[in-house]
């Protein structure tokens, strides 16, 4: 479903625009009326009822505000707890991505069925194939036995009309951990010991029954105030808020929205290649039998969980691009507050983790940063000025494709040792991770550096972004070959 | 060979309903060209403030052929282009 409008799509963005509009305007006791601004009329349009449609709006509003959801359970309005919410302060609490229950289709786990394209043929491999006798044929069909099915898709891969059909939950199809379980009642839950927060869950669902909290709210009343809020903007920004949306413009859209200074999150990134490639040349294979880079906080976790206490040593101590960007901007006035801007979920959780201080004040999405403009009504007209010194290296834009930190990280290794060899291993997608990290474990990784990243396509797929992630992979080579530096070691000659 | 120009507005309002997803769409009938025998180029401009700001209320506004489409759709714009060619 990436890179299509869909409804979804439709009521999620109106959602981040409305309530940054009552952000904006300090009419927070509208906030009542808002599902009555997106579902408009009295006839519903997608499900059974307008008064079920309103009330997942309903929910989804709470958690754009950073609320937690209600029970269905008990009476209370949208606002309870609203003056909460009506703060510069992080509120929300864990978790962070969240099943709306009753919005849930509850749509069935994993199974093959056999569709009316099954012909009934004369060869009828797909009983043949079956290892456990589930398929036989009923009244010159197939019929597939579910209690004996292992779900192996044996038969759908052979039948010649493809009349096996394979029917997976869209939310547990996108999630690479595993995490999606069932309740009681058959809807989807959140096994949230699994979750890393990737967020793909959300965009899957075709139901809009799941969503992850946001500080929209938060940041625009602290952009209202006096403090004083830089941007920094990860690499994966080019190209995400249309074709006239150059970075210089960005940059003019941030400060008109009241930001004080926009930086390059890929600044970052330039230290963080230099510290890994350190780590990799002191440490491998002498310490460790490999090093895993930890730039994207879902693949972090994961590798952590599947490597075991032991070799979760080898997934890199350096800091996040996130988290250095944000050091640095502190480090040159501490009073200033951060806001990240990104593609995805996870660095929400990120920047709230208790054991890595994160200076990192409020995190966004491109998809959030978008309903904000649309609120304010920022164009991408203007230009900022765009300060060379503080411009980022094309190794560090790349940051965000797939494959582009370990690209990176070599970069600076060839600087200091070129006649090194670095072997490179790389995934992208959890479930594919999780393929390459049970090679690693296996010893079949020993020497090498590999890279994971929980979305497919790198951060350009993250589950915040507005671009269809091959083009948006595309823009971002584009900016990355605009750079006059290739690592930070170009730069601090220049 | 004849030339079909589609504006999409760009500005924010209409990125934020969908005009990227507009954009790509349209292009990606070229790639059914053979099956809807176009022999004519479908050419995608991406134009800022082609609402001359009313977008709020239009958005996302497209034009193909100099036809305004306001609120549009993926399905829509693509109904009305192979339409237009099919007249010539």
């Amino acid at each position: 479903m990436r890179g299509i409008y869909t409804p979804v799509v439709q009521i999620r963005r109106q959602i981040f625009k409305k309530v940054a509009q009552i952000a904006f305007s300090g009419e927070f006791d509208r906030v009542d009326q808002l599902p009555y601004e997106i579902i408009k009329g009295e006839v519903a349009s997608y499900r059974e009822s307008v008064f079920k449609e309103r009330a997942i709006v309903a929910e989804r509003i709470r958690l754009a505000c950073g609320l937690n959801l209600r029970s269905a359970g008990e009476h209370a309005p949208i606002s309870k707890d609203f003056g909460k919410a009506i703060t510069t302060e992080r509120v929300f609490e864990l978790p962070l991505v969240n099943v709306i229950p009753f919005a849930c289709n509850s749509c069935e786990t994993t199974c093959y069925e056999v569709s009316d394209n099954c012909q009934g043929c004369l060869a009828h491999p797909c009983s043949s194939v079956c290892p456990v006798k589930a398929v036989s044929i009923v009244n010159g069909k197939s019929v597939i036995d579910k209690e004996k099915c292992l779900k192996c898709g044996r038969c759908a891969d052979t039948c010649p009309y493809h009349a096996i059909i394979k029917r997976e939950r869209p939310c547990a199809a996108a999630c690479g951990v595993g995490a999606i379980e069932s309740d009681e009642l058959g809807r989807a839950k959140i096994n949230y010991d699994k979750c890393v927060s990737c967020g793909q869950c959300l965009v899957a669902c075709p139901f809009a029954a799941i969503a992850d909290k946001s500080q929209i709210l938060q940041l625009i009343l602290a952009l209202k105030s006096d403090k004083k809020v830089i941007a920094e903007v990860a690499p994966a920004f080019v190209g995400q808020f249309g074709p006239l949306a150059t970075p210089a413009k960005v940059k003019a859209a941030l400060l008109a929205l009241g930001f004080a200074d926009v930086r390059e999150v890929a600044v970052g990134a330039d230290d963080v290649s230099v510290s890994e490639a350190e780590e990799f040349l002191e440490r491998v294979p002498e310490e460790l039998p490999f090093l895993a880079t930890s730039c994207c906080p879902s693949w972090s976790v994961f590798a952590k969980s599947i490597l075991g206490e032991e070799l979760s040593k080898c997934v890199s101590m350096s800091l996040t691009p996130m988290v250095a960007t944000a050091r640095k901007i502190k480090e040159e006035d501490p009073n200033v507050r951060v806001c990240f801007i990104g593609p995805c979920a996870s660095k929400k959780l990120e920047a709230f983790r208790r054991t890595v201080r994160s200076d990192v004040d409020y995190v966004i999405t491109y998809e959030e940063l978008m309903g904000i403009l649309a609120a304010k009504d920022i164009d991408f007209t203007e230009e900022a000025e765009m300060n060379p010194d503080e411009a980022a290296s094309s190794t560090g834009r790349n940051y965000a494709v797939s494959g582009g930190v370990a690209a990176a990280v070599v970069s600076c290794i060839k600087r200091t040792h070129p006649d090194k060899t670095v072997l490179i291993d790389r995934a992208e997608g959890l479930a594919n991770c999780k393929k390459m990290l049970m090679l690693a474990k296996a010893g079949k990784r020993n020497g090498y550096l590999i890279e994971g990243m929980a979305c497919t396509g790198g951060c350009v797929g993250g589950a915040g972004t507005i671009q269809a992630p091959v083009k948006s992979a595309a823009l971002v080579k584009k900016f990355a070959e605009e750079s006059p530096y290739e690592n930070r070691f170009d730069k601090e000659q220049k | 060979m004849k030339r079909l120009d589609v504006n999409v507005c760009v500005c924010t309002q209409c990125v934020m309903n969908g005009a990227l997803e507009i954009a790509e769409s349209v292009k990606s009938l070229q790639k059914l060209k053979n099956q809807l025998r176009f022999d004519t180029s479908v050419r995608v401009n991406a134009t800022e403030k082609l609402c001359d700001g009313t977008c709020k209320d239009a958005s996302p506004l497209v034009v193909v052929g100099g036809e305004p489409i306001e609120k549009a759709t993926s399905d829509a714009v693509m109904a009305k282009i192979i339409s237009k060619i099919a007249k010539g």
